[in-house]
């Protein structure tokens, strides 16, 4: 047996382990170990391989989490729970409805915007979807909106605290990938953008064909202009994460401890208590260690994985079809789609980076390729940053869409009254609206990757 | 045999690559050593547990990165030992790693020293008002690691974290002034685009980057073997010095091409800089060195009279 | 989707914890309360580096060594209580489908894989700080050394080991008497329990984590409803 079937032999029970429900991060860690024990009892025979295996395992939790560039992980899950707390999500409603709902569908309108506003001070998704559920819903179906639009634009558009930064999965896939992680954050803001432009086309579109999404109108300038203040802490933040990010006066680490700082300050200054703060630490601190041990986890697997040359296969694998480039990166995008049905976004990326990714800047003609020799028409940095930020997307997508698509669970789950399948039905449109933003972002990648170009 | 370097493939580790095809040309390909790039086997500063563990047979490392995995090394990190070349600087490593301190400091690790990657002296390339005296720098925010940094220190300069990835972003942004790299880094991570001057003789030091082989496996090697690869280890350091020559000859030029002003100290300012940097560290680092049981004097003197030959 | 199986024993009582789960528990608790302080900690140093690097000039020294080093604390010890809380993420899309026996069967071996990685995780990685202990290591700046952060993952991991040790008790118990209540042990959850969780995680509304013995995320689903 060769390294390279103790590579195969392993995925398939890494696949096998993780259908079967043992916890991503230990199953990978599992693999890795029994595959390095394989790989190193072939050259050294069995006590000594084992032993070597397990103290070569032994070092990568600590070596590999203890990163800076990891450390601003918990510094962006920190501030989208003190979001919350900061009474964010009312003002940014508040303001959006005041300025934007004389549109046709405006109050969802103003939703999409007041999510995309919150999503720039949070990188979670559901809990994006959950807040907004709370507060924009019952508005909305009072102003009479229908249930499906009001519940599924609040799904949708929790999707979008990915994609704008701050961003855990854009942090974890630079880091994956090691990519700038200051780059991907940037990269991530226009598509959010062509995202809710996106979404505001096919609410307009639905508003005028279907109904069910009234403008409300009514509101004086002086009105406007009074909720204007109310959002200024998002604005603070925005501000210190963008231009530190692209000024470069603060490391990603430090600008998102500059913006928890502001928000934390906001969030007491709204009647936060202690008791409160710490709860939103515990929980920081919980979902900072489940994403550490997914990392050191399948970086365990991934040694085995150098050991065993098995990214080095599938790179001349999928480099050796016989297929345009471009039609294997759909396809490959599609794959993530369907696995995204099933599976966690986070779990899936860093499940799969390490063996696709090397596969796609292969197709594009390598890490170091220059735009003018490239297949894709982007250099080696651009396509990681461009693949990166389409592949988020469609993580997202999944967030949206059955059987398991957790915002509208989460949606429906805050609002009594609207099953989880209409909220699903609802969501279809927002489908159509992700799939065209992905062909978009396809078709133009500059969208992508001017603005981390400047930086 | 496995190799675990870090980063992608470049002048630093050409003797590397070179070492590899001597070796197996000597052996007909019996003897293949198979390099392993990005930290696939071990993260840079953890190469030395993984050569302790076998997990692989060869590896290349900084000193400077755990100087208290390797303390005897540091001895060519202080600072103004007045190294004037490469040549020289394998000269003196070659001397040094033969010295029975340095082999016993390694072999905690399994290890022993093959070659080294000799690096020329770090020098600061800036952006702002240029520092035309050693003076200048009081208050100066540079980012220089370890004895570096506390070179600069003596002469009131703030070292300031940056990791090198981010050195670009903070000298553009003016989070740092300066930065200490050694030539090819700063062609590397392109801070010659952020900044506007350059020390040519400022000096303050380098860093030593062994490639070590685990002990046991070169133990159990045929005889043929160890000394193919012993054979091919003067090869591999003359390939890398021509590779480092064609770095330099693109560094100067492309200091021209960014208009890159290069600033040069006058003698009697660098003896100044010398006198608070060099002597009292030397004398603090021998003081640090023989309360860990090494010989620092022993080795000191040793780079110093390798020197002079 | 739907998971009935878990509807009967749940509410039932569980039995009183056990002196050694409730150590355990005690012990996660405020190891993850140590985890939580260090990112406050983290961020208030970040938040200095940068004032002080900007408008006094003096950025904190080896500030990212010292990052770095702390990480440990944050990425480590709140390991055990993430797996007590069933925090760490797995695919259920076949566990889901299963009942009973055959349901908690499969838990026994999920938990079986994590304790055998995870003892030898705990030996290799006791190794890695030994050697940072004898030989010595400190980081690259400032020279702090690096075996305190090092011995945070072989303890971390033995917090984990012992909570991994009374879960597979408690799931053994399970395979032999399917109708025993599940106390606070992590179970599959269908999407809208799922949903329920990330909920109250938004809101911060429930400090069970902290006190109460035996969390009951089906009602707590349900009571979520009522509330809303
Ligand atoms: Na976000
Ligand atoms: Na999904």
């Amino acid at each position: 047996m060769t390294s390279f079937d103790i590579g195969l032999l392993m995925t398939g029970l890494l696949l096998v382990l993780v259908v079967l429900g043992v916890r991503v991060a230990f199953a990978a860690a599992f693999t890795g170990l029994v595959g390095m024990t394989a790989i190193f009892a072939m050259r050294m025979g069995f006590e000594r391989g084992a032993f070597t295996a397990i103290k070569m395992a032994g070092t990568i939790p600590h070596s590999k989490s203890v990163t800076y560039a990891l450390s601003v992980l918990p510094t962006f899950i920190l501030i989208g729970y003190l979001a919350y707390y900061a009474g964010l999500t009312k003002q940014l409603f508040d303001a959006s409805k005041k300025w934007l709902g004389w549109l046709p569908g405006g109050m969802a309108i103003g939703t999409v915007f007041a999510t995309a506003g919150f999503a720039a001070v949070s990188g979670a998704s559901t809990a994006t979807s959950a807040v907004f559920a709370r507060v924009a819903i019952p508005e909305m179906l009072e102003q009479g909106y229908s249930k499906r639009l009001a519940a599924a634009v609040v799904a949708a558009g929790g999707t979008l605290a990915s994609l704008i930064p701050p961003s855990a999965i854009l942090v974890i896939y630079a880091i994956l990938v090691e990519e700038s992680v200051g780059k991907l954050l940037m990269a991530g803001f226009l598509p959010g953008v062509v995202s809710v432009l996106i979404y505001v086309g096919i609410i307009m579109f639905m508003a005028k064909w279907q109904g069910g999404a009234p403008s409300i109108g009514g509101f004086s300038w002086a009105e406007r202009f009074k909720s204007v203040p109310g959002t200024l802490p998002i604005i603070g933040v925005i501000l210190i994460i963008f231009s530190s990010l692209y000024y470069g006066f603060a490391t990603p680490t430090e600008a998102g401890s500059l913006g928890a700082f502001v928000v934390l300050i906001t969030a007491f200054a709204k009647g936060m208590r202690l008791k409160q703060l710490f709860q939103a630490l515990h929980e920081t601190a919980k979902l900072t260690v489940m994403i550490f041990t997914l990392i050191w986890g399948v970086l365990v697997y991934v040694r085995f994985l150098g050991y065993a040359g098995l990214p080095e296969a599938f790179k001349g694998f999928i480099t050796s079809l016989d297929y345009p480039p471009m039609m294997i990166i759909v396809m490959i995008l599609l794959a993530y789609a369907v696995l995204g049905m099933f599976m966690d976004a986070i779990g899936m990326l860093v499940l799969t980076l390490p063996v696709v990714f090397p596969a796609i800047m292969a197709l594009n003609g390598g890490l170091d390729v220059s735009a003018v020799d490239s297949v894709l028409g982007m250099s080696g940095a651009a396509c990681a940053i461009w693949f990166g930020i389409i592949v988020v997307k469609m993580a997202e997508l999944c967030l949206i869409t059955p059987p398991i698509g957790l915002n509208c669970f989460v949606v429906s789950g805050v609002s009594p009254d609207i099953p989880v399948q209409d909220v699903f039905r609802g969501c279809t449109p927002f489908f159509v609206a992700d799939v065209l933003t992905v062909a978009v972002l396809v078709a133009f990648p500059a969208i992508i990757t001017w603005l981390p170009s400047l930086i | 045999w496995n190799v675990s370097l870090w980063g992608k493939r470049r002048a630093f580790t050409e003797h590397v690559e070179k070492l590899a095809e001597e070796v197996a040309a000597r052996t007909n390909g019996d003897f293949e050593i198979k390099l392993h790039y990005g930290g696939a086997l071990s993260k840079s500063r953890e190469n030395l547990d993984g050569i302790s563990l076998g997990a692989f047979e060869i590896a290349q490392f900084c000193a400077s990165y755990h100087p208290d995995k390797n303390p005897s090394l540091s001895v060519t990190e202080l600072p103004f030992l007045g190294v004037p070349d490469l040549e020289t600087q394998v000269k003196v490593d070659k001397a040094l790693y033969a010295h029975p301190a340095v082999q016993k400091d390694l072999a905690r690790w399994n290890a022993m020293p093959l070659m080294s990657s000799p690096m020329p002296q770090y020098n600061f390339l800036g952006k702002g008002d240029a520092p035309q005296t050693v003076a200048d720098f009081e208050g100066m925010r540079v980012r220089a690691l370890g004895g570096i940094g506390s070179a600069m220190k003596t002469v009131g300069a703030v070292p300031t974290s940056v990791t090198a990835a981010e050195a670009f972003q903070a000298l553009d942004s003016g989070t740092v002034q300066a930065i200490a790299f050694a030539p090819h880094a700063h062609l590397a991570f392109k801070t010659i685009e952020a900044g506007s001057w350059w020390t040519t003789n400022l000096n303050p030091g380098t860093v030593n980057c062994p490639v070590v082989v685990n002990k046991d496996a070169y133990d159990l090697l045929p005889d043929a073997h160890k000394k193919a690869l012993m054979d091919s280890v003067d090869p591999a350091i003359d390939h890398y010095l021509a590779t480092y020559a064609a770095v330099y000859d693109k560094f100067y030029p492309e200091l021209e091409a960014q208009g890159v002003k290069q600033i040069s100290y006058s003698d009697e300012e660098l003896a100044a800089f010398k006198e608070k940097a060099g002597k009292p560290l030397w004398d603090a680092w021998i003081v640090e060195m023989d309360g860990k049981g090494i010989p620092a004097k022993e080795l000191l003197e040793l780079v110093q009279s390798t020197m002079a030959k | 989707m739907a998971t009935p199986q878990l509807d009967a024993p749940q509410t039932s009582s569980a039995p009183p914890a056990s002196l050694v789960d409730r150590a355990v528990t005690l012990a996660e608790n405020l190891l993850n309360l140590i985890a939580a302080t260090s990112i406050l900690l983290l961020m208030l140093l970040a938040v200095a580096q940068v004032v002080g690097r900007n408008l006094f000039n003096a950025p904190v020294p080896g500030f990212i060594d010292i990052t770095e080093q702390a990480m440990a604390v944050f990425a480590f010890l709140g390991v055990a209580f993430c797996q007590r809380l069933g925090g760490h993420i797995r695919m259920e899309l076949v566990l889901g489908t299963l009942k009973g026996r055959v349901l908690w069967l499969a838990e026994v071996f999920g938990v079986l894989i994590i304790l055998i990685v995870v003892s030898a995780l705990i030996y290799g990685s006791y190794f890695h700080f030994e050697r940072a202990w004898e030989f010595g290591d400190s980081t690259i700046d400032i020279s702090i050394p690096t075996w305190p952060s090092k011995v945070l993952v072989p303890f971390a991991l033995s917090i984990l080991w012992l909570r991994l040790a009374l879960q597979m008790v408690a799931y053994c118990k399970l395979v032999l008497d399917p109708s025993r209540p599940i106390g606070d042990l992590p179970h599959t959850q269908n999407a809208a329990e799922h949903a329920a969780a990330e909920i109250e995680d938004a809101f911060l509304q429930t400090d069970m984590h902290l006190h109460s013995a035996q969390p009951e995320p089906h009602q707590s689903a349900a009571q979520q409803k009522q509330e809303a």
